[in-house]
């Protein structure tokens, strides 16, 4: 699923912006930069979105989550493989991710969970505590995950108006009304501890 | 009094010789583990080593921690002890931290050509001219641990005349920043310490080489005015102490600081055989208050401050007062009576220090001293029976001020007068000038050179050629 989100920003990006989509930048303040934040349009009301068939894929390499915060709509499953030679676990102490547990599994193997709602969900390793990620459950399918500049684009928003909300790690969220008529609408945004 | 022998004592040679002694365990107090952390230089935190800035203030305050400190400003990455997200099912698994990403320590290396000039108590003139290279070499760690933990600590390796190589252990100590409340607030710490109630003029936060002797070595021990300067039984004000602290700054400006410690050690002399670190089961206290009236907020605040970009400049006033509570008994000094010859075991069954605290910055200028007042209770014994003989209440009052000047930053430098008066008549009151002309040739290359009279027995000076690098 970030594959997809990021093949479309990528795309969005490499041509000129197009009706029906949020873009901008996000300014992190004290941090290095701003690539775990997470923009997307909060629950519109009256509207819900099935969840992709496609499995969005988390990988465990070199004792470290690949990627590090993953954003997907809620609904759907992530596959957490494990590539290194020695056994890994996951697990979210988070209630909104029913605190989930899939115990450990070697090497080549992945196991499977489906974030059903809305939620950030810390992911942790027993077997190795330094290990950190977070999967970012939205309600809508116009999430993105920022550039390291602080860049983003949402694609394919229809004209409406909308709450844009931005999530990072380590920084409090902040959110704007953001409104789309026909073009492309622009929000900044800057975030800090 | 009635039972005591009022007799002059020539303190000067005591005193000279103290000096030169103790010029060879002077802490290096810059900590140049930090200039790795955050790939800075040493004047981001020291006006000059290892005299600390406003900045440089705060950030030990703030537990070895920038004000505000971000992510970005520390560049060598800490390595990760569990993930911060552990804190929520803390106490099923080890609440998160971290440890410094590199080894964490740094050396200091002085060099010293000591030149002092004393009168014997025979009257004779005693020269001595020594080349200390080196005088010291001090180890420091320090750094942070996860969020609320930091740690420094220290061991001074000094060169002795026989070419041996004695070894101290001067700090080690683990410090817990604001675990609750406000931050800055409230924050402990733990160990061999130099006590924040002596902020800003022990020895380890001066630009001079020699340190307020008048505050930290006299003692009381002794007849008619007490041994003079002499840190092996120094009961003035203990500049290192090993016990628990707890500090904080408040509204940005006040600090407060109150502190429980071991207190005296045992007498070796008297009690060769001791196994432990404390001289008795009871405990010395102190604390202090400050106020700082513009200038950077003691936990580095800036708000409605126009400050200069040069960090050492600021127009401020800070005043505090403090005390110091300590119980002695059972901690024998031999001392013998100099009209009768008779030996007598003394204690200082309790003795309390007070005093007050001013510092000035104007520019390029900053004026800091210290009013102590300082008394005794003194109890002499039969060596043989262990009867009390006689008791004494001797009391002293001391004061120092100094000048630091930048005169540029790479030069600098200082002047300062202390006074010590015993109360009893008979005793000789303890002066000194001291001067101070430093250079910095690189940020952790420190050359100085010190003057020191004894203005109270004007022929013993000392001079000093320092050089002190850290790495």
């Amino acid at each position: 699923m970030r594959r997809i989100a990021f093949g479309t920003t990528l795309l969005l990006i490499a041509v000129p912006l197009v009706a029906g989509e949020i873009h901008g930048k996000v300014v992190c303040r004290g941090v290095k930069d701003c690539a775990d934040a997470v923009v997307y349009v909060a629950a519109i009301t009256g509207k819900t979105f099935p969840p992709p068939a496609e499995h969005a894929k988390m990988d465990q390499l070199n004792l470290v989550f690949h990627p590090h915060v993953l954003p997907l709509l809620a609904g759907t499953t992530v596959d957490f493989l494990n590539s290194d030679a020695v056994l890994h676990n996951v697990f979210s102490p988070d209630a909104c991710a029913d605190k989930f547990n899939l115990g450990t599994w070697p090497k080549g193997q992945t196991k499977s969970y489906t974030f059903k709602k809305e939620c950030v969900a810390s992911l942790l390793c027993k077997v190795h505590p330094e290990m950190e990620a977070f999967v970012v459950v939205v309600p809508t399918p116009y999430f993105a995950l920022a550039k390291a500049d602080g860049t983003y684009v949402l694609a394919n928003v229809p004209d409406g108006a909308y709450t844009v909300k931005v999530w990072h790690p380590k920084l409090k969220g902040v959110q704007k009304p953001v409104t789309v008529a026909g073009a492309a609408a622009e929000a900044d945004f800057e975030i800090a501890r | 009094m009635t039972h005591r022998v009022r007799a002059v004592r020539r303190l000067s040679f005591t005193v000279i010789a103290g000096i030169v002694l103790l010029a060879g365990v002077r802490p290096a107090g810059a900590v140049p583990v930090f200039s790795r952390k955050y790939q800075t230089s040493c004047t981001t935190c020291h006006t000059i080593f290892p005299k600390l800035n406003p900045f440089g203030q705060a950030f030990r305050l703030n537990g070895y921690r920038m004000p505000k400190e971000t992510e970005e400003q520390v560049k060598q990455a800490p390595v990760s002890l569990g993930a911060e997200s552990y804190k929520k099912i803390w106490p099923k698994m080890v609440s998160p931290s971290d440890l410094p990403g590199f080894a964490p320590f740094a050396l200091n290396t002085k060099m010293g050509i000591i030149y002092s000039s004393a009168k014997d108590p025979a009257g004779k003139t005693v020269v001595n001219n020594d080349f200390q290279f080196p005088e010291e070499v001090n180890i420091f760690t320090a750094g942070t641990l996860g969020e609320h933990f930091s740690f420094l600590g220290e061991v001074t390796f000094g060169q002795e005349t026989d070419g041996s190589v004695t070894t101290e252990l001067e700090h080690a100590q683990l410090h817990i920043n604001s675990p609750f409340g406000p931050e800055h607030a409230v924050n402990f710490k733990i160990g061999k310490i130099a006590p924040d109630v002596f902020d800003g003029f022990q020895e380890m936060w001066l630009m001079t080489d020699n340190g307020v002797d008048t505050m930290f070595t006299y003692s009381p021990i002794g007849f008619a005015g007490g041994t003079g300067l002499a840190e092996d039984v120094g009961i003035g004000l203990p500049a290192i102490v090993q016990g628990i602290e707890f500090y904080g700054v408040a509204r940005h400006r006040i600090f407060y600081t109150v502190g429980m410690t071991n207190g005296m050690a045992p007498n070796l002399d008297t009690n060769p055989g001791a196994t432990i670190v404390d001289g008795n089961s009871r405990k010395d206290f102190y604390a202090r208050v400050d106020y700082k009236f513009g200038g950077m907020g003691l936990d580095g605040d800036t708000t409605g401050q126009k400050l200069p970009p040069e960090n050492w400049r600021e127009t401020s006033f800070r005043i505090g007062a403090f005390g110091y509570s300590g119980d002695g008994r059972g901690i024998d000094f031999v001392v013998t009576d100099p009209n009768t010859l008779t030996d007598y075991n003394q204690e200082d069954r309790s003795f309390e220090r007070t005093g007050a605290y001013v510092s000035w910055c104007f520019k390029d200028l900053n004026v800091f001293g210290v009013v102590l007042h300082g008394s005794d209770k003194l109890q002499n014994f039969d060596q043989i029976t262990g009867a009390l003989f006689d008791e004494t209440k001797p009391s002293f009052d001391a004061w120092f001020a100094q000048a630091d000047y930048v005169i540029r930053p790479p030069f600098q430098v200082s002047f300062r007068y202390e006074n010590l008066n015993p109360s009893d008549p008979a005793a000789d009151n303890i002066r000194f000038y001291n001067a101070n002309f430093s250079f910095l040739s690189r940020a952790n290359i420190k050359t100085m050179l010190e003057y020191r009279r004894d203005a109270h027995e004007s022929e013993n000076y000392t001079v000093a050629g320092v050089l002190r690098f850290a790495y």
